[in-house]
Order: structure tokens, then sequence, then C-alpha cells
């Protein structure tokens, strides 16, 4: 990996010349960040504070979380200034 | 496609670096840790070598069965001995002729606590390093232990609340930031992550100057799973942290003490501690002793700020 050039490993054991791991952290969410596209104001708090940050732009009208990862903190909803964004439960999307 | 009004927060600006963490990171919905780990190098670059001790950070940072979560160069080192082993990691770069940017980052248990006395020789030295403490006041890794940063009242594994009169805490923090500013290093300052732009000046600020001497940031990341905050509350409860001065942002260069906010009517500590658990069996006289510890700690910090200057015209005065 590039940006790794001050170590051939990065601890005892791991290795990020190998592919990265990745969990399937959206598979944790009990609740899921649905926009309402009409009241966002392109403000980009929802991108800004998500820890995770897969909140994406998506060109320059609105912002679009990557649910393969979102863990559904609806932190981008608490801070979206205009509740552009409410959580709703998995339930309701899985048949 | 037509473009919204509204303006983009200017703190995204900052964020020019890619993100070298994996999307899928087991950190707890909701972790402020997990926020301040992608943004710092989001902010100061991928080219940086973080070193650091066992804690929450470290499954992630150190990597697992022979893989890795990032692309950063990371170096682990025993909770004893952070800052030591940053020493001599910098130390091998001088003598080396390489130049970069050495991050030790370290949960509160490490910095306040197990490997306070090598940092504060580190901060003595002034070794050109930035240590940044993110401090979720307790040690959360191992069960959620209290530590020198946890606050008076709060409930922790080992200070519960409940039979034989226990109620949390029942002594107060001590305030790590202050007292590292006092080593008089490069320069030291607290920051959290309500105020990503206030934080973000102050990583750079701390990569400007370290190539001078030691760099210490105090940094409030809380834990929900081990503070009983709900996960969309994380920003607030630093929001409130800020507006209460239960975490006062300030910077001091070579221990000259600058608030970077003044916040003009604080709120009582009660719209902070409401927000979580641990804070939930606290009667009125111990809000009461947490009050004025805040009082305290924010008067200390001020009048340093301020009677400092006016202490040094005092004494040119007399003859
Ligand atoms: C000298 C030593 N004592 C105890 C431990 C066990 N230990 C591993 S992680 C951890 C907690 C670290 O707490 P902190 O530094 O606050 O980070 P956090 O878990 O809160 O992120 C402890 C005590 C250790 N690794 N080394
Ligand atoms: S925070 Fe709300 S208004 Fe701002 S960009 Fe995100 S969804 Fe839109
Ligand atoms: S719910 Fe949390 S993880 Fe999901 S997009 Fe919003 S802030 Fe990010
Ligand atoms: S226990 Fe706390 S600090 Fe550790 S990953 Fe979970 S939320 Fe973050």
């Amino acid at each position: 990996m590039a940006s790794n050039k001050y170590f051939k490993h990065e601890g005892p054991w791991s290795d990020a010349n190998d592919p990265l791991m990745c969990s399937d952290t959206g598979d944790w969410r009990t609740k899921r960040p649905v926009l309402d596209k009409h009241k966002c104001i392109f403000c980009g708090f929802c991108a800004l504070y998500c820890p995770i940050q897969i909140v994406e732009m998506k060109g320059q009208t609105h912002f679009e979380a990557d649910l393969s990862f979102c863990k559904g903190c609806g932190i981008c909803a608490k801070e979206c200034p205009k509740d552009a964004i409410v959580m709703i439960s998995e339930g309701n999307f899985k048949k | 496609m037509t473009k919204k009004k509204g303006k983009l927060t200017k703190a995204l600006d900052h964020l020019i670096h890619d993100d070298p963490f994996s999307k899928g990171v087991a950190f707890c919905p909701g972790c402020g840790l997990e926020l301040l780990l992608r943004i710092i190098p989001r902010v100061l670059g991928n080219d940086i070598v973080i070193t650091g001790t066992p804690s929450c950070s470290a499954p992630v940072l150190l990597g697992q069965n022979n893989r890795s979560w990032h692309t950063l160069s990371y170096f682990g080192t025993l909770m004893t001995g952070a800052a030591a082993n940053a020493t001599g990691l910098v130390r091998y770069y001088r003598k080396a002729g390489i130049e970069n940017t050495v991050v030790c980052f370290n949960g509160d248990g490490t910095a306040a606590d197990i490997g306070f006395g090598n940092l504060s020789g580190a901060a003595e030295r002034n070794e050109p390093f930035i240590y940044i403490c993110y401090d979720n006041e307790g040690y959360m890794n191992t069960g959620i232990q209290k530590s020198g940063t946890t606050p008076f009242g709060a409930v922790t594994s080992t200070t519960p609340h409940g039979a034989r009169a226990l109620r949390g805490k029942n002594v107060r923090r001590m305030n790590l930031g202050l007292q590292m500013a006092m080593h008089k290093i490069s320069y030291a300052a607290t920051a959290t992550l309500s105020d990503l732009d206030d934080l973000a000046k102050k990583l750079k600020k701390a990569k400007e100057m370290k190539t001078q001497g030691f760099c210490f940031l105090h940094i409030l990341a809380p834990c929900p799973t081990g503070w009983g905050l709900a996960p969309d509350h994380t920003i607030e409860a630093c929001r409130r942290a800020v507006k209460t001065n239960y975490f006062p942002l300030w910077e001091a260069i070579n221990g000259r003490i600058r608030m970077t906010r003044i916040v003009k009517k604080p709120k009582p500590v009660e719209t902070y501690t409401r927000l979580m658990k641990k804070f939930a069996h606290l009667s009125q006289a111990d809000l009461g002793i947490l009050q004025d510890d805040i009082d305290y700690e924010y008067c200390v910090l001020g009048g340093l700020s301020v009677l400092e200057s006016e202490c040094r015209l005092a004494l040119s005065d007399e003859d």
C-alpha cells in the first residue's frame, strides 16, 4: 500500500500489503438513515460528523450514506439542522 | 441538476486527504474515537507514523490475523512506555534524516495514569512529536474502569453506584491538559468533536509546532457504550461539554494559555450530565460538587491566561 511508507508490516503481525480487513458493519444496524432530499440544504454536517465517514456527496445536491457499512448510530440524523434525515427501523425494509 | 442554496460547512475543507481506514471497522456505533481516528489522517495526511498502546484503538490500529484495518504506519507499544517509545522512533528518524510526523495516540488510561511518568518525561525534554490523548474518561477496552480523568460522581465498573453508599467516583478528576501545558511544552491544546474546525486547526498547528518540540492534544471523545450515552448523542455531548465549561477549549504555546473559545453564558453542568447514565444517580449535592470542580478548573485556566500577562507587567513595574 502506497501510503504505508515507513514499515513493511503494520504491527508484529498485520500486513497492509494484503487487502484490508473489512467487517459487514451494515449488518449491525437496527435503524437506517433515510433522507428527504427536498429538506436537505446541502450543508454537509451529516458527512462531517459520521464516525465512519461514509456519507458521500452526490453531485451538488445531497449526501448519501453507504448502507453496507452504516452502523445506524443516528448521528447524521441528530446533527442535521433541517431534520432531513429520519431513522427508520430495519424491519420496514426486510421482507 | 440544480445547485442547492445553503453553504457547505467550512470544517469539511480540512478533510482533504483520503481516509486510510477500512470502511467496516469494529468500533461501537457512535464511538467518538472512531470519528477522531478517521479524521486525524484526513487532516494531517496519510504520511504519518502512529504509535500507541493497548486500548480501544489498538485492535484496529494493530490489525488482526495477519491483516490490517488501515494503510497507515503503526507501531504498537506497551502502556507503560508509550512516550518513551515514541521518543526512540523520533530519534531514529532524525538520525536517519527522515522528515515525518510521529503521532503518539493513546487513551486516558495510558496518558493520565499508566504511562503518565514517561509522558511527563518526554514533555519535559520537549521531544519533537505529537502526543494525542483521546479522553473517554476511563479504561474502556478492559470493561470501563475509572481513570485519573474520570470525573467526580461518574459510575464505572470500579466506581459503582449502589450498596454501601457507593455513588460513583468519590474524588475529582485530574486536569491532564493543564498539567501538560504546565510542562511549558511547545504546544498544548484541548479539542473535541463538536468543533471540528477548531480540532483540525489545532492538529495542523501541532504538525507545524512539533519541529520545535513536544505537542500535546487533549481531546474529549465520548464513549456511548461506557457512558450510557445514546449513540446519536456523541456530538451533542461534546457540544454541551464545551457550553457548560466542562471541557473548555484553549491552547498554550510554551505554557502561555489562550482560550480559543469563550462561552458567554455557560450552562449548568446538568445540561451535560443528564445526557448519560453514568451521572444518572447524582443528587443535587453531588452535582454541586461537580459544578464547583468545573468552575474551579475554569477559573484556574482563565486566571492563568489573564494573570500571567498582568503579573509580568507588575514585575517589570517594580524598580
Ligand atoms: C501495564 C498494563 N496494564 C494493564 C493493561 C491492560 N489493558 C489493556 S487495554 C487497557 C485499557 C486502556 O485504557 P485507555 O488507555 O484509557 O484506552 P481506552 O480503552 O479507553 O480506549 C488496559 C488496562 C496493559 N495492557 N498494560
Ligand atoms: S446535514 Fe441534513 S441538510 Fe445538511 S447535507 Fe446532511 S441531510 Fe442535508
Ligand atoms: S447513522 Fe451513523 S453510521 Fe450511519 S450514516 Fe448516519 S452517522 Fe454514519
Ligand atoms: S467501548 Fe467506547 S471507546 Fe471503545 S469502541 Fe466502544 S464506544 Fe468506542
